[in-house]
């Protein structure tokens, strides 16, 4: 659970009244949240419910429809790149090229964040992921799961205050899964504030402090995780 | 990180992107040499019309040859929403930009060793070394001309389907200018200059190319941001 110190914080993540509107269609309506630093947040909800669209508004990937937003104090549209420094997502794609090779897309990564990254620092990143053999092979070439695995060391370059993960579990073998479970305990020690939408509540459920459940882009219930699978396993 | 390290890493990315998937470079290359010779068949063998055309193809396939190139260096972007990955990093959106826009022209750029020969020969034409040094210049000019707003349309049309129609639909209007700066300068250079009016005409390639990627430069941002 995030510490008394922490909820007195700026909060990491703040929204009043945020929504998104594709064409007629309302994906998220009148949000208001709150995520306290070091605090980890679990996004459910049925396919649809806005959960994807609330993490690309936090991120800064969509502009708000309506409603105001702040990510540890700042103003997302005037200090863009600074909010960027201050988060990563790693969303439903893997925004990788497929002909560069694993240790090409890390430096690709970290020359943009403005990090010299050498290759043996590289190769520590892509062991932790299980990688370092395939450092030199292009990406095209990955399945999947190595691609997601590639993918989510973007969440340790840099180490930034704010990450934002989208069904992190999809695609990942069971080693990969309890990974990142370990590093999400990770972050929460380490402070660092974490929202995640996930459709593996047994699994996602136990890490969090705090769930919010989405229905239709409109946020319908909040509690701890063990509620949720309570209130999902009540409803269903 | 300044705009210009930015830039350059984007560059370098999309050159070793360019060097592993050497088929854009080939098959773009092809398109304009096929572009030459189907102009040159339809001109027939009047070798002075042909000289006084063979300026206006070049330019021709270039453009052809462009909109090819453009609309492949933002299918890789998008391929596994790339595109995106870079818009997380710190970032600045600009950058993107100019890295894409000069990454663009050099890749125009490549198509000047292999077109120019072509087309002198088959258009007949005698080139001196001095000749060829700024017939290179006006392309690189009139490359840089096309990339600028090019780059922007790309960006703009890329999650399209029909972005192979809108594209060509968007970008040919606008350049315009370019094309005749590079039409008129580059056919002066194969049939002769009395008047020396290439620099003239040179100026004004160069002063599209800066006005198109200063204004293009802008908008970018805003162009990007909410269409990926």
């Amino acid at each position: 659970m995030p510490s008394r110190a922490a909820n007195t914080a700026i909060p990491a993540v703040q929204t009043t009244g945020l929504g998104k509107r594709f064409g007629r269609q309302w994906a998220l309506a009148h949000c208001d949240l709150e995520v306290q630093p070091g605090e980890v947040l679990l996004l459910a909800g049925a396919n649809g419910s806005g959960k994807t669209t609330l993490l690309r508004l936090i991120a800064g990937l969509y502009k708000p429809t309506q409603g105001s937003m702040s990510i540890y104090g700042m103003d997302p549209e005037q200090e863009k790149l600074a909010c960027r420094r201050t988060l990563t997502l790693v969303g439903h794609d893997n925004y990788l090229y497929s002909q560069l090779s694993a240790l090409e897309m890390l430096q690709v990564w970290t020359r943009l964040r403005g990090v010299e990254l050498s290759e043996e620092q590289a190769i520590d990143l892509l062991r932790e992921v299980d990688l370092q053999d395939r450092r030199d092979y292009p990406v095209g070439g990955f399945s999947a799961g190595m691609r997601k695995r590639l993918t989510l060391l973007r969440t340790r370059l840099e180490e930034p205050k704010l990450v934002l993960l989208d069904e992190p579990f999809s695609a990942l073998d069971a080693s990969g899964q309890n990974l990142i479970e370990e590093w999400i305990e990770g972050y929460r020690s380490a402070g660092k504030t974490v929202v995640l939408a996930s459709h593996n509540l047994p699994r996602s459920s136990k890490l969090c402090d705090r769930a919010i459940l989405l229905q239709q882009g409109q946020m319908l219930w909040q509690g701890t995780g063990a509620d949720l699978l309570n209130h999902v396993g009540a409803t269903a | 990180m300044s705009l210009f390290r930015q830039a350059l890493t984007v560059v370098r990315k999309d050159l070793l992107l360019e060097w592993r998937g050497k088929g854009r470079l080939i098959s773009v290359l092809l398109f304009g040499v096929v572009t030459l010779l189907l102009f040159s068949f339809a001109v027939g063998p009047d070798s002075t019309l042909m000289r006084a055309a063979a300026g206006g193809f070049l330019v021709l396939a270039l453009l052809l040859s462009s909109t090819l190139g453009l609309s492949e260096s933002f299918r890789v972007e998008q391929e596994q929403r790339a595109i995106e990955g870079l818009l997380l990093l710190p970032v600045d959106p600009i950058a993107l930009y100019y890295g894409k826009t000069l990454s663009n022209t050099l890749f125009l750029m490549l198509l000047a060793p292999v077109l120019t020969p072509v087309a002198l020969i088959l258009y007949s034409v005698q080139l001196d070394l001095q000749g060829l040094a700024v017939l290179l210049g006006l392309w690189t000019l009139a490359a840089a001309g096309l990339s600028a707003p090019g780059t922007l349309y790309a960006a703009m049309t890329s999650r399209l389907q029909s972005q192979d129609v809108l594209l060509p639909l968007l970008l040919f209007p606008l350049v315009i200018p370019v094309l005749m700066g590079a039409v008129k300068s580059i056919t002066l250079i194969l049939t002769g200059d009395p008047m020396s009016q290439v620099s003239a005409w040179a100026t004004l390639l160069a002063s599209f190319a800066i006005i198109y990627s200063s204004l293009c430069g802008l908008l970018f941002p805003h162009a990007i941001e909410e269409g990926i």
